[in-house]
């Protein structure tokens, strides 16, 4: 992970690229494209399966990076999370749209977590507590979070997906993300 | 955590946002939200720290070689006039407890940034309070709401709003702090100027509603666009 390579090498932080991306230096600004882009993408890639779709999430992320980088206050989160934030929420965004504008678009084929994906975590700042409390919850429910996360996947989709009423897949989730809560609160 | 009471709905709400297991009318709904209470900010913003970890089970994918050819261009603009962007970002999104890092509002903040540099070259006139209101998520703006000295509201569209003709659009002000919109009256479709009397960092919401506008009080239909008012000096 791009954050933890930070604490290794003697090269700027993504924080302190971000902060001379705000001051518009330009080369910060390719360094950062250059770390991320490949992350950035991967997260929308998933969530759209759709490389024009995810391609459009990244770039406006990017561009949201330039525009915004005076925003981001180091102290209020790590510049990894801000960075997949902003890519995150424009892939949603876009594939609710498509699956409304488009009706009765065909659901693709989910692609799976891989094996031991909890482990995969502790590459994160902060991912060893996340690993601790998502190991609290059954497995099923553990899926379910994990599923909707990464593949960006709605209620409904889940629903659709795990051939589960839709008040179950709620319900569910609502316990786990609960579970989660009082787990991971300060 | 197996046999804990159900706190209700909204004890989940933030969470399932961040997870994005809401549909779109949902989370749009969420997304105002967030411009309007504090502590739901903040628990919006608990939530993306404390998953954000789960992006790692995505594998990372290198994008089309022209991507960063296409970002360059569509962020070129600023240099190329020679101003810079931060000075007509308005500042008031940290001020009012929006999150710092939403994404939503950027496209809103934008036009409104690009708007508020062309009313700059006019020198002598006091400085403007408006709002570009959008659709969630889209950067085109719809209505273009501008504060008058005496409170007042002009509303003007920046194209045709096809309205059902059994449908009327309702204008609402969500002030900073405040958990429920105030109604300002149905928008007839070439804009209008309601005496609203609003304060800067109030979002001003349009909602479809039925015929005559909502009988509650409250938005009953979907909220189609938003903007957040600000001054721009």
């Amino acid at each position: 992970m791009p954050a933890e390579a930070d604490r290794l090498s003697s090269g700027p932080t993504d924080a302190e690229l971000i902060a001379r991306c705000a001051a518009q230096d330009r080369a910060a600004f390719r360094a950062l494209y250059g770390k991320w882009s490949a992350r950035l993408h991967g997260v929308a890639l998933r969530i759209t399966r759709d490389p024009g779709l995810a391609a459009d999430a990244t770039h406006d992320a990017f561009v949201q990076v330039w525009q915004q980088a005076g925003r981001f206050d180091p102290a209020k989160g790590e510049a990894g999370s801000w960075l997949t934030t902003l890519a995150r929420y424009r892939a949603l965004d876009m594939v609710r749209r498509r699956g409304r504008e488009v009706l009765g678009h065909e659901a693709h084929e989910e692609p799976d977590l891989g094996p031991d994906p909890l482990n995969l975590l502790m590459a994160a700042a902060d991912g060893g507590a996340l690993k601790r409390c998502l190991e609290l919850l059954n497995a099923e429910r553990r899926q379910l979070v994990l599923l909707a996360f990464v593949n960006g996947l709605s209620h409904s989709q889940l629903a659709e997906k795990l051939n589960l009423p839709i008040g179950t897949v709620k319900s569910w989730i609502r316990r786990s993300l609960l579970g989660l809560k009082e787990c991971l609160a300060p | 955590m197996s046999g804990a009471e159900d706190p209700g709905p909204d004890a989940t709400l933030a969470a399932e946002y961040v997870l994005g297991t809401l549909e779109l009318e949902e989370a749009r709904a969420v997304l105002l939200r967030v411009n309007g209470d504090p502590a739901f900010a903040a628990e919006v913003a608990f939530w993306e720290r404390r998953l954000m970890p789960l992006a790692l089970l995505a594998p990372p994918v290198a994008p089309p070689a022209v991507l960063w050819a296409r970002i360059e261009d569509s962020t070129a603009g600023a240099e190329r006039r020679g101003g810079p962007p931060e000075v007509a970002m308005p500042r008031a999104a940290n001020d009012s407890g929006l999150i710092w890092w939403r994404a939503g509002t950027f496209a809103g903040l934008a036009v409104a940034a690009g708007l508020a540099a062309f009313i700059a070259l006019r020198p002598p006139a006091p400085p403007p309070v408006l709002a570009v209101l959008t659709a969630y998520g889209s950067p085109a703006p719809v209505l273009v709401a501008v504060a008058g000295p005496n409170g007042a509201i002009t509303l003007r569209t920046t194209g045709a709003i096809s309205v059902p003709t059994d449908r009327d659009l309702e204008l609402w002000a969500l002030s900073a702090g405040a958990k429920a919109p105030a109604p300002l009256g149905v928008i007839p479709p070439a804009g209008k100027t309601v005496p609203a009397g609003v304060a800067e960092g109030t979002v001003l919401l349009v909602s479809l509603e039925p015929k005559g506008g909502s009988v509650t009080g409250k938005p009953t239909g979907p909220v189609l666009y938003a903007g957040t008012l600000h001054r721009f000096d």
